[in-house]
């Protein structure tokens, strides 16, 4: 199955064992084309991993991930064409500069020259990053990573894009501009995987939410579905505080 | 995103090298921008040390040529255990290497995660490591392969060093794909700690070589016609027909005696093995790459578990002289010792091969027969003990400041005098080599039955070297740090490292000086009687400069490091 009107991601029964610790257990999920979905959790509660297996860097030990309708398995590189990843740790090649980078990227998804050029002219303004492009990246502060790996994530314009912290390290003018980006990137019909602390964030701008904790999706749905389970009109911050303190027994 | 267009080029294996030989580039350029006098001081480093292995070769070569017979048996067995080690040595190399950049670093990860194959990311990660881990050995190597031309007329000269360049190259695939297939092994048995239990498998299989080696050497009440023979039939197993070393070796040998249909048809062989293996084992990892890369990744379940004694356990005890700040320092360092197998390991590994060679020491019967001799020994053994020392304060000692750049925060928030924490340092390092050193030391003066006067002499004179360089590999630690470096490796090889390293060898080369003419002074005088006054003198003089550029490095590093800003 592998047509546009399947989910931009579709996890069923996932399950993800380290050794004997159960890292994810029989997750089901599915993201739709345009839709931004916000995961939550608290630490080790198994975000990354879910991430880790929809990109195709984990095998689950039962279930399958797909990825607008691709099976991120046996036909991962069909899959991984419509996929971008920023990871929590922003990977760059030390000894390139960031424009060196950007042109890497596109040369990998076939992008013209002319496309390249326009695209990276457009992120480097909204991003801020111009000044510092042709500094070898081994100089970058965390936020300038973050910030050219942003860019490459989306230079090839993905239909998919997961992001894990996607705000960490970056200036409140940034995170505006990526919150707007992530926006616009829905609205032309991608979708956004944002895994995420930053509540707020969320909240502002997550078309469903999704709590994980202890490796099971506890809770899902539209911050208002999720006040009416709560049965309360607090914050995402208290709901979600609630719902992870609940199943701990405290 | 037009997936089509991406599915017609699926493999970007072109792509990617460009990349890598950007990055190449780039980083050399640095060099070049950054330290050019270190770029050119490690050059010329090199091309000196690559014309001495040159000479030195080349005389051998000339001087076994004098003797026709014995350079007809020597030579083939000389090349079968130049290639034997080369084998071994570059596998575990490749595998270790290989198995960090496949599955132990983010670019892997990345990479993965891009609309390219396994098998590009595969067949890169095999180029990398390849002349990664085979530079090295190829640049010690090739003196070697090169020399070996002096055996031929002048006139053909030229074709035999490029044939002997080509044969040396074309092993090279061999231990590197295998290396590669070790890697992927380790990531499916062994994950996470792979390239830990590497380090300690190459430290034991050289050990055991050693050890194995040692007692074939050694010589018997036979004659030395039947002890050559029971050597060579011993051997006999390099010289397999399977084994890719006896491939080079005899093609080397065909060509030195200009049978050139036989060198061909063995370098053919060593080619086409060489290509098949590289072909064969790359989609062979790259086929089965997404489970062991899974593997990995998830096989250390929930990681193990410390104990955490709040007195410190052992380490109170052998920090006990210390007061109690600087005690809690010297053993969190002890900690982080080791809990890490790669700095341990290593440690295990120089000093476990001094061991080896000192307990075998009697079993190689050599003649002392006069007191020369019998100082001699002790002399070269001290040697070698301060050189290894020199090595590991060098590696290990050296890094300790700059790895607490990060941390400087802490430590200074420490209510104790910031340049104390570099005694802290100090004793941890003295405490290792102390224990280390002395105990080969006393290992080597009962050995070799030496008198009361020397064995005296050689400890105190092993104590001060101690002192020396751990005094100037932390003193120069903090006056030449690099505190942005995590990785311990680049921090000795910066500058400051450079440095530290011609520090130290200098101030062995000085100490050695001074004990070794009072060695050759003594070395014939009787065994009772106590050395002349001014061998005594030199013996004082050696450990006294050990003392003083010990505790000048550390007020100088002492001094900076207290009003450094991080």
């Amino acid at each position: 199955m592998t047509t546009d009107d399947s989910p931009a991601v579709s996890l069923q029964g996932v399950r993800k064992c380290y050794g004997s610790k159960v890292a994810v257990d029989n997750l089901t999920l599915t993201l739709q084309r345009g839709e931004l979905f916000a995961f939550l959790g608290p630490n080790g509660a198994g975000k990354t991993t879910t991430i880790k297996m929809i990109v195709g860097l984990l095998q689950p030990n039962i279930g399958e991930v797909r990825v607008c309708g691709h099976h991120i398995g046996t036909n991962g590189l069909a899959a991984k064409a419509q996929l971008a990843y920023v990871p929590d740790q922003p990977f760059l090649y030390e000894k390139l500069t960031g424009r060196e980078f950007l042109y890497f990227v596109a040369e990998m998804y076939n992008l013209t020259i002319a496309q390249r050029d326009e695209r990276i002219a457009n992120l480097m303004a909204r991003l801020d990053f111009s000044e510092y492009i042709d500094h070898l990246t081994e100089n970058y502060s965390h936020g300038m990573k973050q910030k050219v790996v942003l860019a490459a994530a989306l230079l090839h314009e993905p239909t998919v894009l997961v992001i894990d912290e996607p705000m960490v390290g970056l200036d409140p003018r940034s995170i505006r501009t990526v919150k707007e980006l992530f926006v616009e990137r829905t609205r032309a019909g991608g979708s956004v995987f944002m895994s995420t602390h930053t509540l707020d964030i969320a909240e502002a701008v997550a078309d469903r939410i999704g709590i994980i904790h202890h490796g099971k999706l506890v809770a899902m749905g539209t911050l208002d579905e999720l006040k009416a389970r709560a049965r309360q009109e607090h914050s995402l911050e208290e709901i979600f505080l609630g719902m992870t303190e609940a199943d701990d027994g405290c | 995103m037009d997936v089509e267009a991406l599915s017609v080029r699926r493999h970007m294996i072109g792509l990617l090298l460009r990349v890598t030989f950007r990055s190449l580039y780039n980083r050399g350029q640095k060099a070049v921008d950054v330290a050019p006098i270190r770029l050119t001081i490690t050059v010329l480093l090199i091309a000196l040390i690559w014309c001495a292995l040159y000479f030195m070769f080349e005389l051998v070569f000339r001087n076994l040529q004098r003797t026709p017979l014995e350079a007809t048996v020597a030579l083939p067995l000389i090349f079968n255990f130049f290639f034997m080690a080369m084998l071994a040595m570059l596998t575990f190399s490749n595998a270790i290497i290989a198995y960090g950049a496949l599955f132990g670093k983010d670019e892997s990860a990345y990479l993965l995660t891009s609309p390219l194959t396994p098998l590009d990311v595969v067949t890169l990660k095999y180029v990398e490591s390849l002349v990664m881990a085979s530079w090295a050995l190829v640049l010690l190597g090739l003196p070697l392969m090169i020399s070996l031309a002096g055996l031929v007329d002048r006139s053909n000269q030229a074709l035999f060093y490029g044939l002997f360049l080509v044969f040396f190259l074309a092993f090279i695939p061999i231990p590197g794909a295998l290396g590669l297939l070790l890697a992927w092994l380790a990531a499916r048995v062994i994950p996470r700690r792979a390239a830990r239990v590497f380090a300690v498998l190459i430290g034991v299989a050289i050990m055991v070589s050693i050890f194995w080696g040692m007692r074939s050497l050694q010589t018997s009440d036979d004659a030395m016609e039947i002890w050559l023979r029971s050597f060579q039939s011993r051997m006999r197993f390099v010289r397999a027909a399977f084994l890719p070393n006896n491939w080079v070796a005899s093609g080397i040998d065909h060509a030195i005696r200009y049978q050139f249909t036989e060198a061909f048809l063995y370098l053919g062989v060593t080619i086409a093995n060489a290509l098949f293996l590289s072909w064969a084992v790359v989609r062979f990892v790259a086929r089965y790459f997404d489970g062991a890369l899974d593997r990995a990744m998830t096989g250390h379940g929930e990681g193990v578990r410390y104990g955490a004694a709040d007195s410190g356990g052992i380490s109170r005890l052998l920090f006990i002289y210390l007061p109690k700040p600087l005690r809690l320092i010297a053993t969190k360092d002890l900690r982080v010792f080791m809990r890490d197998p790669m700095q341990w390991s290593q440690l295990a590994i120089l000093f476990g091969l001094l061991f080896l060679y000192l307990s075998n020491m009697p079993t190689l019967r050599i003649q002392l027969s006069g007191l020369g001799w019998q100082l001699m020994m002790p002399f070269l053994n001290l040697c070698a003990v301060s050189l290894i020392l020199a090595t590991f304060t060098c590696r290990f000692v050296f890094p300790l400041i700059s790895l607490e750049g990060r941390k400087l925060w802490l430590v200074g928030l420490l209510p104790i005098r910031r340049n104390r924490v570099l005694w802290a340092k100090f004793s941890f390092a003295m405490t290792i080599t102390l224990a280390v050193a002395m105990s080969a030391m006393v290992m080597s003066l009962i050995v070799l039955e030496l008198n009361v006067f020397w064995s005296i002499t050689h400890l105190t004179v092993t104590a001060s070297i101690c002192f020396g360089l751990c005094g100037i590999s932390v003193g120069l630690g903090a006056r030449l740090p690099m505190y942005d470096e995590l990785n311990a490796a680049r921090i000795a090889n910066g500058l400051g490292g450079t440095t530290n390293l011609l520090m130290s060898v200098v101030l062995v080369a000085i100490v050695l000086t001074g004990v070794g003419v009072a060695t050759w002074r003594s070395r014939f005088l009787p065994f009772t009687e106590t050395p002349a006054v001014s061998s005594i003198a030199l013996c004082v003089f050696s450990v006294l400069i050990n003392l003083i550029v010990g505790l000048l490095a550390l007020r100088l590093g002492g001094n900076h490091f207290a009003k450094a800003e991080v």
